[in-house]
């Protein structure tokens, strides 16, 4: 078996699994632009924290449920909890690369996943009950989700194709942070103060690094250092660029004047669109996703904030969106002439395939949703979800972590 | 070593679970009101 392994496919995946670690802190930097001063480190620590919490999380169990042996097409086996006979040799899921750089490569994505969903709760939750909700949600509900379309389960089997994460990541984490702005409520000033962004500097850095990580993210899930990869990093960028172009021309015809925080949001839109359809589609499909990228997102925010839902940094109008209309068109511009490993899309003459891509988003959809639900209730019951009003408006570097972020 | 391992992180777990999560909130505000003094 060592034999079989590649140099060249083994260095792009721990590259691109370093390039993907890099995108948590970057998101980090993204969502704490875009939040008061006074809760700016609390921000990022949210992201920070989950790439501590899940990188040992991921090592001791969740890498077992997520790609383990299959049980009935819903989870994996505990036969590689704490990474028992995952070694130097290549897994099942990577016959050039070892197992264990196919497992950390895929940790990557399970610390980014969660760390989405912080942005919908900004500014008001309790740093408690954030420790409690990562590792139940990562456990329940990405873990599983990860098995059933990357590990052997029933969504992979149906023929479901998520090149790098658009229902796995984007709709698990968008539909799920929609739910955690519903259930903990709207920020104390909603709607009468202005809860202005403190540094748009800081979040166009932290959009340009995601964007920079993007690339392992998308053309690493080719797994191989080939052709399948550059056409992966192509289309990623050229989406990206397109949705970015797209959000700043609607924002600038809608409120007249062109947005530098929408170009920011707008290539992560682009980013997000593309996550599953980047192993299958041409870069002209991907003008078009990330045309749609621009298009959707902005118009699924506006409708969040008309009905006054506090998804404070956008996560479901970006991700949930973002992430369902990247599967369902990869089941519409899907085509085998790009990856002969997958099927034709709608667009060349594969109507079923956008039908098998819907129910995928649907399975995505209503689980996360259920889920997400039951753990923030219980959480609610237990450890109580929201900080109290007055430390709110203290503000959560000082109230959750007794810090600032200035001296200035 | 396994075992140790899964203890050491359940350890953590349990450590977050009853650590103090209020009662700053006076500490910082004193010295927010120093420092606009």
């Amino acid at each position: 078996m060592p034999n079989n392994i590649s140099a060249g496919d083994t260095a792009w995946l721990l590259a691109s699994a370093a390039l993907v670690m890099l995108m948590t802190p970057a998101l980090g930097f993204f969502y704490g632009g875009l939040v008061r001063r006074k809760n700016v480190l609390a921000t990022i620590m949210h992201s920070f924290f989950i790439l501590c919490l899940i990188s040992v999380q991921w090592v001791l169990w969740g890498y077992t449920l997520a790609f383990g042996p299959d049980h009935g097409g819903i989870i994996g086996g505990l036969d590689w909890l704490a990474l028992r006979g995952v070694g130097q040799d290549p897994g099942p899921y990577a016959p050039t690369v070892p197992h264990e750089a196919y497992m950390v490569f895929q940790m990557m994505f399970a610390v980014i996943t969660p760390a989405l969903i912080t942005g919908a709760f900004a500014e008001r939750k309790r740093f408690k009950a954030f420790v409690v909700f990562t590792l139940l949600w990562a456990t329940f509900v990405y873990d599983p989700v990860a098995h059933w379309v990357w590990g052997g389960g029933w969504l992979g089997q149906l023929g479901a194709l998520d090149f790098a994460g658009g229902t796995v990541v984007h709709i698990t984490s968008g539909v799920s942070a929609l739910v955690a702005a519903l259930v903990l409520g709207r920020r104390v000033g909603y709607g009468r103060d202005a809860l202005e962004p403190h540094d748009a500097t800081m979040t166009v850095l932290g959009a340009s690094l995601l964007w920079f990580g993007w690339f392992g993210f998308n053309a690493g899930s080719a797994i191989t250092a080939g052709g399948l990869a550059a056409n992966a990093f192509v289309v990623t960028n050229t989406a990206a660029a397109m949705a970015a172009l797209t959000w700043m021309t609607v924002s600038w015809l809608h409120k007249g004047a062109p947005s530098v925080l929408g170009a920011a949001a707008g290539a992560v839109a682009g980013l997000v669109a593309i996550t599953p359809a980047s192993g299958y589609v041409d870069v002209s499909a991907s003008i078009l996703i990330g045309l749609g990228a621009g298009v959707f997102c902005y118009t699924a925010i506006q409708l969040t904030k008309r009905l006054k839902v506090d998804d404070a940094l956008d996560v479901f109008g970006v991700h949930g969106v973002g992430g369902a209309w990247g599967a369902l068109a990869t089941g519409i511009f899907a085509t085998v002439a790009i990856n002969s490993g997958a099927k034709d899309g709608l667009a060349y003459g594969n109507p079923g395939q956008l039908g098998i891509q819907a129910i995928a988003v649907a399975a995505s959809i209503i689980y996360s949703a259920v889920m997400t639900f039951v753990i923030l209730k219980l959480i609610d019951v237990f450890v109580g979800l929201r900080v109290p009003e007055s430390e709110e408006v203290l503000g959560l570097d000082a109230s959750q972590h007794r810090e600032a972020a200035y001296q200035i | 070593m396994e075992i140790l391992a899964f203890v050491s992180f359940a350890v953590l777990v349990v450590a977050w679970l009853v650590a103090p999560s209020r009662g700053n909130v006076a500490v910082v505000s004193h010295a927010e009101e120093r420092k606009a003094a």
